[in-house]
């Protein structure tokens, strides 16, 4: 089933010296279930196409569509809240609360209740693979990795069927990006999330099930 | 959960959080201390604009010394006097000149003299002050030819006077005179004397003369031309005299004789205050009330009382007085003229010798009665028994009653200006070019404490800014800390769907309790501090409550009244406020900075814009 389509999209900016097209008339769709890679070098604007799919951002032109439903007539701060996380390359975790309290922000921001919202946050930290001891440490304590785990688990945690995810594995050791990606893989798979991963990593695009190759703004479907 | 995750991160920075805290709680108290001080000061100013006058006192000054002499008997030689000369009297009109400013005045004050022939100022008939007086109207014969020094005469009729019986034996002495007139032992005289028992060794009643010339004096200040000329004390009595146009200015002069015994003083005035004794507290209402503006402007038949004048008349405020104006003294003070020994010496009579007619008569309505030290013989005190009255209730021009009259005085004319503009007052003034009057002006100290209030002012000034800009560098830096560098936790909390209103609070609140809690302990402590500090500064500042002319000082009570003492009061409000202004600061401030924060989107704060 569609979950995410972008139709004829633009995005261009401009800068202090010239008119930047990052985006350049881009068409797309996405799956519920799917696990995708968006490629590309840097400065192709990968980031800025995930950015408008997060609704971060709005197109100069064209739509991107949710479930059918353009996303330029949605609240999009409500967008991100139920339906779409978005996973960065720098993990982007609160330093001031720990690993628990992070992944609980989102739920109580939704009217959770604490002890209910502790308790998925302990679930989903564990279905990310990290130990109860990463519990209550602050990200400054953890490694890479965990921090990376810590912030998939925030962005399960606020309940979408969407994870737009910003180069994951950028600031990761070959060993946690086999983790991370196959994480993600899972929670494609086997949770029906819609994961589509930005990344200049190959062994990562290798990995998903779609790969985008996106080029001077220009998205072609590789696979 | 928003607000509460707020201050929880916030309280997570704890060093930064206390040091921001101190800092604030410094700062805040650092700005209330000085805008305490400020607003106490201030308060201190208005209490003091509302106590403290500035009053001139005019006095024109003589442009030579003349030497008089006058002979002395005992040394057989004149002792010389100095006399000042003055070219031409200034008008007080003299003092009206652009950008004056004056508050009241200027005023030269009349010194009226009010005539009621059934009110015995002084108790009875004879006596003033508790004393025989001492002036006698007698005819005499001489007991032989001679002149008028020590000469031996008989009293034939003792027409005014106590203490001298037909055929008593006494001397007549000119007793200043080199050139003593001749009198002979045939004839009879009528003589207007004085006793001046013990100008000589030897002993005996001895009597001088007492000049019965006329002091008439016109509008212009010139004395009037009386036809009997100068030292004129005696007349002969011939056959038929008592009957004839010669004896005239005598039988005035008899009749006008118990005068002093009803006359009493009348002051006008734009202004009490312009009256030293009530400036300077020596006299003060004791019941009743003062003239109102409205009462000066009109002219109202209105007047204040001394306590002596309602005892002895049995007036209370609201009765009326009869005050029947007979002269006007355009030259001295009531407090000089009259006094609880004897006042209103004048020559009863004008310049043609008849006696003067009262040129107004009104009643006056009594609305207040003061009290304090009068009748002291001190030309800036209160004469005995004066009462005062509107300048523009005396309807009726003075211009034939006027008995003496003499240049501005510092005890007859004055005027009132704003406090602190004395220095701008006299380069205007001075800018006029008229040497020969003398300004001094009494300001109770004012200008001492507004220079002690200026400084505490500066003082405050400086406190203001320090703690503004210090306040302001700990807001700013605090907020750089908290709000601006967290850019990023704004942005991920936008990436998880917070709204900009939850991203706004979830920094502000911490932040925001921190202030809250640092400014009203720093402004509470500071406007406490201020206040104590104030009030111990208060206890060195200068009153100055002397009054320079009559070199006194004003009595105990009214000098121990500092009128700024009481107005520290509650520091709760200043401290209230200074909290607030602080708080407005650090949240525009915050605000501003988390508004930078959310002008960003938050893949371009990542710096993924690149991409």
């Amino acid at each position: 089933m569609e979950i995410l389509r972008a139709e004829h999209v633009s995005y261009s900016y401009q800068t202090k010296y010239q008119k930047v097209e990052a985006v350049r008339d881009v068409s797309c769709s996405f799956e519920q279930g799917g696990f995708y890679a968006i490629v590309g070098e840097s400065g192709s604007g990968k980031s800025t196409f995930l950015s408008l799919l997060a609704g971060l951002d709005v197109p100069s032109e064209g739509t991107i569509y949710v479930q059918g439903q353009s996303l330029g007539s949605m609240d999009r701060d409500a967008y991100r809240l139920n339906q779409a996380s978005v996973v960065y390359q720098s993990f982007h975790l609160f330093p001031l609360l720990t690993a628990q309290e992070n992944v609980m922000l989102p739920m109580e921001f939704k009217k959770v209740k604490k002890r209910e919202a502790a308790e998925r946050a302990k679930r989903l930290l564990e279905r990310v693979g990290l130990e109860p001891r990463i519990l209550k440490q602050f990200p400054k304590m953890m490694s890479g990795g965990e921090q990376q785990r810590v912030a998939i688990a925030r962005a399960v945690a606020a309940g979408g069927e969407i994870i737009l995810a910003d180069e994951p594995t950028g600031n990761l050791d070959s060993e946690n990006e086999k983790k991370i990606v196959a994480l993600l893989k899972d929670l494609a798979h086997e949770d029906n999330y819609t994961v589509i991963v930005i990344t200049h990593n190959p062994n990562v695009a290798e990995e998903t099930d779609h790969v985008f190759r996106m080029k001077d703004g220009e998205l072609t479907q590789v696979r | 959960m928003i607000i509460k995750n707020s201050i929880r991160q916030l309280l997570r920075m704890k060093g930064r959080a206390v040091l921001f805290l101190v800092l604030l709680l410094f700062a805040s108290g650092l700005f209330s201390v000085g805008r305490g001080f400020w607003i106490i000061n201030q308060k201190k100013t208005e209490a003091y604009e509302n106590t403290f006058m500035t009053v001139g006192l005019v006095e024109q000054k003589a442009v030579a010394v003349e030497k008089i002499k006058e002979w002395d008997p005992e040394r057989g030689d004149y002792t010389m006097y100095p006399r000042q000369v003055y070219g031409s009297y200034h008008p007080v009109e003299v003092l009206d000149f652009e950008g004056a400013g004056y508050l009241s005045g200027p005023e030269k004050r009349v010194a009226y003299g009010a005539y009621l022939p059934d009110y015995d100022v002084y108790g009875s008939e004879d006596q003033i002050g508790g004393g025989l007086r001492l002036d006698f109207i007698l005819e005499v014969t001489p007991l032989e030819d001679g002149v008028m020094n020590h000469m031996k005469a008989q009293v034939n009729k003792v027409w005014k006077g106590t203490g001298v019986r037909e055929g008593d034996i006494v001397r007549i002495c000119d007793h200043y005179n080199p050139e003593p007139g001749m009198l002979y032992a045939d004839r009879t005289y009528v003589m207007s004397l004085y006793d001046a028992s013990g100008n000589h060794v030897e002993g005996g009643l001895e009597f001088c003369p007492v000049d019965i010339r006329s002091t008439q004096v016109g509008a212009d200040g010139k004395l009037l031309p009386d036809e009997v000329g100068d030292d004129y004390f005696c007349e002969e009595v011939t056959e038929g005299f008592w009957e004839s146009e010669r004896s005239r200015r005598w039988r005035n002069w008899i009749e006008v004789y118990d005068y002093p015994n009803h006359i009493f003083p009348v002051t006008g005035t734009c202004d009490i205050q312009l009256m030293m004794p009530f400036y300077t507290g020596e006299a003060y209402l004791v019941s009743g009330r003062e003239f109102t503006e409205e009462e000066y402007a009109q002219g109202e038949k209105v007047c204040l009382i001394p306590e002596t004048f309602a005892r002895k008349r049995e007036l209370s405020v609201g009765d009326q007085v009869r005050l029947p104006l007979l002269v006007a003294d355009h030259s001295r003070s009531a407090g000089i003229n009259y006094s609880i020994y004897g006042g209103g010496g004048y020559v009863y009579l004008n310049a043609e010798g008849e006696p003067y007619e009262v040129f107004e008569d009104s009643e006056y309505t009594v609305v207040g009665i003061y009290g304090g030290t009068a009748g002291e013989m001190d030309e800036y005190g209160m004469g005995y028994q004066e009462v005062v009255i509107p300048s523009r209730s005396v309807k009726n021009s003075d211009e034939d009653n006027i008995v003496f009259y003499s240049p501005m005085r510092g005890s007859t004319t004055s005027f009132r200006i704003e406090n602190g503009t004395i220095e701008e007052y006299l380069s205007k003034w001075n800018r006029l070019g008229i040497d020969d009057i003398e300004i001094t002006f009494y300001d109770k100290g004012y200008t001492e404490l507004e220079a002690n209030i200026s400084n505490m002012k500066q003082i405050s000034r400086i406190l203001i800014a320090a703690g503004i800009i210090m306040v302001l560098l700990v807001l700013g830096y605090f907020s750089w800390i908290f709000i601006i560098r967290q850019r990023e936790r704004t942005a991920v909390e936008r990436s998880l769907g917070f709204r900009k209103r939850h991203s706004f609070l979830s920094l502000f609140c911490g932040i925001f309790l921190v202030m809250l809690l640092g400014s009203a302990a720093g402004c509470t402590a500071g406007s406490c501090l201020a206040g104590r500090l104030s009030d111990g500064l208060g206890q060195t500042v200068y009153y100055d409550t002397s009054f320079g002319n009559s070199g006194r000082a004003l009595t105990a009570a009214a000098a121990s009244q500092d009128p700024a003492e009481e107005v520290s009061g509650s520091p709760y409000p200043a401290a209230f406020q200074n909290m607030l202004l602080v708080l407005a600061a650090g949240s525009m401030i915050a605000g501003a900075g988390i508004a930078l924060n959310l002008r960003q989107e938050p893949m371009k704060m990542f710096g993924s814009r690149k991409e």
